[in-house]
């Protein structure tokens, strides 16, 4: 009999979970599906753009050993394939303000701020540079060690341009910031891998599902055996009435009389208030190059 | 007393399918024959197995033959129920009840709702006292409502005062008291209500087929129980009475009632004691209306798988969304 008892159990056990199991069972299918294709798709997104050229990195100020031109090359080749943007690096050492740095280089502004915008995203748009088609999808770092004027500029186009936005841009050149005096290459590294970390969608989302997963499976669960360790002995079907009989009261006598009033009052005293709020996206320092390309930005400088 | 059947032999028994006397061995119906009355109950006299009982008992089971004995002196004289609601749920009809209710039970055991624990479901009579009141309710009070409006930027307050008197009689009908040791009160409350207007005069033949108990106790002795009753229904009609007030101040408020009229009556419940782990768990079930009354005991074991399972596959489900999605 105690079997008998056990293999119930178990019956009633398969025949709760049954719809449980089936989506996991599905979603394993799924996932095991979907992880093959990754495996064969991976770093292999096709490139539809062939009018820029292949290098990415040009190095006019020289921060860069010819080795670490290379590391970087190849750390970009790799980021590129798996999110589908281009990434440039510009090192120059040029001054980009006042009239002087105008005249001489033909600047639309005397400002440092404006005129590494116009140069990064001059440079972006006269190489045709853009993952998916020229002045299409990717960013460009420009840096400037110029004495005095030195600091780092971010374009964005594309789809970079629509995910980045101030927050995302501050953070990438924050990025270049913290390595630029000791290490320019660990600089650059770290700045492309928070733009590719972004742009793979990983970063903040796996926090949440990792959150998510630890979280929501151990409260559901409480709650589940809570609800259903609960139980009542029943409940109370017997109301005031139940054994009147006729189902009502005799009333004898019933008066309310009215006695007297008073009257108080009261001022009233209005207020208001109000409030404001942040909002926060993409499309961060959004403007128009030169060659009438829509790019995002912003600078940092030092 | 037991009940025979005229035509074989066997045990006639009242049927609240049928709603009458049936013998389950030849299926005659109406068949039975009163035999051994006032006999000697120390032991059993269809077949002289030895029969044990209380002082209380009014019908048992013989564990030898089945057979359903009556004892006559307690279902005579001063312990003659005035009226009985026979069963109208058979044993059969209450297995499925308690199948039906505890059914989403999850974490019961599993041998809980199973043929063999089912079957140990007994039908007993157990002994009621009605309790009738004649109740008058006094009150007298100040009452004030409040009523506000505003007017520019004043904020106006009324409030008017008004004597309040009412004067209601109450007429209490069969106020039940279980008049039975063994049941514990707070279940027999849960039990009710009984439908009255299925109360028979009573007959023994009623009692043939379950087990039943005189009164344990005379009428006045649980009296205060079926006063409590009354009395808080009593105030919550008089709170019923009076409506629309802000606030009600009471000078005088009183709820009196004259010594009851009682009646001993029986009513019908099926028992169900369920064990689990050396721990009774009775489970009542009014044997004229199908109310379940009782606590399910858990499983811990099924518990914990239960509770584990869902959270696996809960975090499996979301680690692979979360996996696709990114």
């Amino acid at each position: 009999m105690e079997n008998d008892f056990k293999r119930e159990a178990r019956k009633q056990y398969l025949h709760f979970f049954r719809f449980w199991f089936i989506i996991v069972g599905i979603l394993l299918a799924v996932t095991i599906l979907v992880t093959v294709v990754r495996i064969i798709t991976e770093n292999n997104m096709k490139r539809e753009n062939a009018q820029a050229p292949t290098e990415r990195v040009y190095d006019y100020a020289d921060m860069l050993t010819d080795e670490e031109e290379e590391k970087l090359r190849q750390l970009i080749a790799e980021k590129e394939a798996q999110i589908g943007c281009d990434l440039v690096l510009v090192t120059i050492c040029q001054p980009v303000e006042g009239r002087e740095a105008q005249e001489t280089y033909g600047y639309r502004s005397t400002s440092w701020e404006q005129n590494m915008q116009d140069i990064a995203d001059d440079f972006y748009d006269n190489n045709c540079y853009g993952f998916d088609a020229p002045y299409g999808d990717g960013a460009l770092i420009l840096d400037n060690s110029y004495e005095g004027q030195s600091g780092t500029h971010l374009s964005t186009s594309g789809k970079v341009f629509a995910r980045f936005g101030d927050y995302e841009i501050d953070q990438a050149l924050t990025r270049v910031d913290q390595y630029i005096e000791s290490d320019p290459y660990r600089a650059y590294s770290a700045c492309i891998n928070y733009i590719a970390d972004k742009m793979s969608g990983h970063g903040n989302s796996i926090g949440i599902v990792v959150l998510l997963a630890v979280f929501v499976p151990i409260i559901t669960a409480a709650i589940f055996v809570a609800t259903h360790l609960r139980s009542k002995e029943g409940q109370k079907t017997t109301t005031a009435t139940t054994y009147i009989a006729g189902g009502k009261p005799v009333m004898n006598q019933q008066r309310d009389d009215f006695i007297r009033k008073s009257v108080s009052q009261r001022r009233i005293q209005n207020s208001s208030s109000s409030g404001g709020g942040h909002s926060s996206g993409g499309h961060g320092g959004a403007h128009r190059s030169s060659g009438g390309h829509s790019h995002g930005g912003g600078s940092h400088r030092r | 007393m037991i009940f025979k059947c005229k035509n074989c032999g066997g045990n006639s028994v009242y049927s609240p399918e049928k709603k009458m006397m049936y013998c389950p061995f030849c299926d005659s119906e109406n068949s039975d024959e009163r035999q051994y009355e006032h006999a000697q109950m120390q032991l059993c006299p269809n077949c002289g197995g030895e029969v044990t009982y209380t002082e209380h008992t009014s019908a048992l089971q013989c564990p030898y033959c089945d057979h359903y004995i009556i004892l006559d002196e307690r279902v005579e004289g001063a312990y003659t129920p005035r009226k009985i609601i026979p069963f109208q749920y058979s044993k059969e009809m209450v297995k499925n009840l308690i199948r039906e209710k505890f059914k989403k039970c999850t974490f019961a055991p599993t041998d809980f709702l199973s043929e063999v624990r089912l079957n140990t479901i007994t039908g007993e009579y157990i002994p009621f006292w009605m309790y009738d009141y004649h109740t008058r309710c006094l009150f007298q009070g100040e009452g004030v409502k409040r009523r506000s409006w505003v007017s520019g930027n004043t904020e106006y307050t009324e409030h008017a005062y008004y004597h309040v008197v009412r004067d209601m009689s109450i007429e209490f009908a069969g106020i039940p008291a279980d008049a039975s040791l063994k049941m514990p009160d707070g279940i027999m409350d849960l039990l009710e209500p009984y439908n009255y207007k299925e109360l028979v005069p009573f007959q023994p033949e009623y009692l043939s087929g379950f087990l039943g108990e005189k009164y344990n106790m005379t009428s006045d002795l649980i009296e205060s129980r079926a006063h409590a009753k009354m009395e808080s229904s009593a105030a919550a009609m008089l709170q019923q009475s009076i409506t629309g007030y802000s606030s009600m101040n009471a000078a005088n408020r009183s709820i009196t009632a004259p010594a009851p009229d009682t009646e001993f009556d029986l009513l019908p419940v099926w028992v169900y004691r369920y064990t689990y782990k050396d721990q009774e768990y009775p489970f009542y079930v009014n044997g004229q209306t199908g109310k379940i009354i009782g606590k399910t005991p858990v499983s811990s074991a099924k518990v914990w798988a239960y509770g584990a399972t869902l959270w696996a596959c809960l975090t499996a489900i979301i680690v692979m969304i979360g996996y696709l999605l990114l």
